[in-house]
């Protein structure tokens, strides 16, 4: 993997825009968007966590999900996970109304991927059972400050965790634009698309996932994003 | 104006359903993508491609029902993998380093089905990737989902071509379209009603294919140097159920070489 540093990162604002600018103006689908964050996603883990280096008999994983966009991308993320023979189990406990989102949801029971009931509090059934937590909770459309049940509740359970952390896109509970400090510390953090201001910093493996930006929008934004080699999507940082 | 004498003189080939990869020399690289096909990824792993089955028409449609009735995939979503596919193929047949110009011109040539949005998404993963393709769109569906493929293809400054270009400056055509089964796809572009019904015109060579989800009985005939699976998102009960006998895909590639 190529090492690259960078040098802009994204505000909270920026993310909202580009996202508007990409639905409206390159017309690009919601749907289509997510899947592309979400295969980007489980490429970036099997790279962070090869099947072979994982430590349990068998290779699963606890995927929780939030109710809104960064949840739909854990989804599609277990999906390919799943695809690529590791054994998700997917907490999604608030799930979105939105029909676009449920498919997501149709489309990871009907691969026979298990969905659990509640989250365990005790934290050593969870250090037991799953190689790795993936954290697609909370996103950067989502409001860190306010964090409501069930999520805080989840969020401080996670943190007690032993297991590798995973986030997608945001750490769970950091306020996007700043540096990371309340939420969730993951050991990897998948930055989709373009890493968020609460990545600088960041000390643990560092990934940019989704390949599919136009050069208009990375020129207009000054983003500065990396080459990715070959064609790969995901890139460490 | 599209003339079929032209093409044949190319030796371009469009397989039924699929797209063509035609190479600078004359011969023609198949890169037939049928997305709607089902395919079911086994959770173990077919050792020998050579029992992977190839489906017929009906079959391949039933699968395809079956994604987005019961699966509720939506088309985008399998478009978007189909098409990566499709370019990764392309990428793994004809490394940009081992063409001549650089960026490599690629046509792409989009038939009006569903296999033509496989080619938009096609194009804009080999735009992505260094290649610099071309679309040739003759006639578009008017349906939504097409005419944002097409926008997001031309915001990409990949342009869409009027008539076919001087084939003197192409080094690989895809061509991505839906035709009748199996053969005669180049044909349906110039005329609409016109059916090629069995096998392939003489003179047309190509030298890839890529069969989506799972091979369909036409690829039986074909001779090329490469034959790629693609369309890595068949949900394993899918797979057993029509018996597809997927070959297991590479670490997370998206396309497995069948030959």
């Amino acid at each position: 993997m190529r090492f690259v540093s960078l040098s802009v990162f994204y505000s909270k604002t920026e993310v909202a825009t580009v996202e508007t600018e990409l639905l409206r103006d390159y017309h690009f689908g919601q749907q289509q968007l997510i899947e592309i964050w979400g295969h980007a996603c489980a490429i970036a883990i099997t790279k962070a966590f090869p099947l072979s280096s994982l430590s349990k008999k068998q290779p699963t994983l606890l995927v929780v999900c939030g109710p809104e966009q960064n949840g739909s991308i854990g989804l599609v993320c277990a999906r390919h996970l799943r695809m690529f023979e590791y054994e998700p189990t997917i907490f999604y406990p608030k799930r979105s109304p939105q029909s676009l989102h449920q498919d997501f949801t149709v489309q990871c029971e009907k691969m026979d991927i298990p969905f659990l009931s509640y989250l365990p509090t005790e934290v050593q059934l969870l250090n037991d059972a799953y190689n790795l937590v993936i954290d697609a909770i909370l996103g950067p459309e989502t409001d860190h400050k306010e964090v409501k049940e069930p999520y805080a509740g989840m969020l401080v359970t996670l943190k007690q965790v032993k297991i590798p952390i995973v986030s997608v896109d945001v750490p769970s509970g950091c306020d996007v634009d700043e540096p990371a400090k309340d939420g969730i510390n993951p050991e990897v953090l998948i930055s989709l698309t373009a890493p968020k201001k609460c990545a600088t910093g960041f000390s643990g493996k560092h990934f940019l996932a989704g390949r599919f930006l136009p050069y208009d929008i990375q020129k207009k934004y000054e983003l500065n994003l990396p080459e990715f080699p070959g064609t790969e999507c995901v890139i460490e940082l | 104006m599209l003339g079929v004498r032209a093409l044949f003189g190319i030796g371009l080939l469009v397989t039924s359903r699929g797209g063509s990869v035609l190479t600078h020399t004359g011969a023609c690289a198949h890169v037939a993508s049928n997305i709607y096909s089902k395919d079911l990824a086994h959770r173990q792993a077919c050792t020998m491609a050579n029992t992977i089955k190839y489906l017929g028409q009906e079959e391949a449609q039933h699968i395809d029902e079956e994604l987005f009735n019961e699966y509720s995939f939506s088309v985008d979503q399998l478009m978007e993998l189909a098409g990566l596919s499709c370019a990764t193929a392309v990428s793994k047949g004809y490394p940009l380093q081992s063409l001549l110009k650089s960026p490599p011109r690629v046509l792409v040539i989009c038939g009006p089905g569903n296999n033509g949005g496989d080619g938009l998404v096609c194009a804009r993963h080999l735009k992505l990737f260094g290649y610099a393709p071309s679309v040739l769109y003759p006639k578009r569906p008017n349906k939504q989902l097409f005419q944002n493929l097409t926008t997001q293809c031309e915001k990409m400054d990949i342009s869409f071509l009027t008539e076919l270009p001087e084939w003197s400056q192409l080094f690989i055509t895809v061509s991505v379209t839906q035709l009748c089964f199996p053969f005669g796809l180049f044909i349906f572009i110039l005329k609409d009603e016109a059916r090629v019904e069995h096998g392939c015109p003489d003179g047309f060579q190509p030298d890839m294919l890529i069969s989506l989800t799972a091979p369909k009985k036409a690829a039986n005939h074909f001779k090329g140097r490469y034959h790629f699976l693609g369309g890595r998102f068949v949900p394993p009960a899918l797979e057993k159920k029509f018996q597809l006998n997927l070959p297991p895909y590479p670490d997370t590639d998206c396309v497995y070489q069948l030959n």
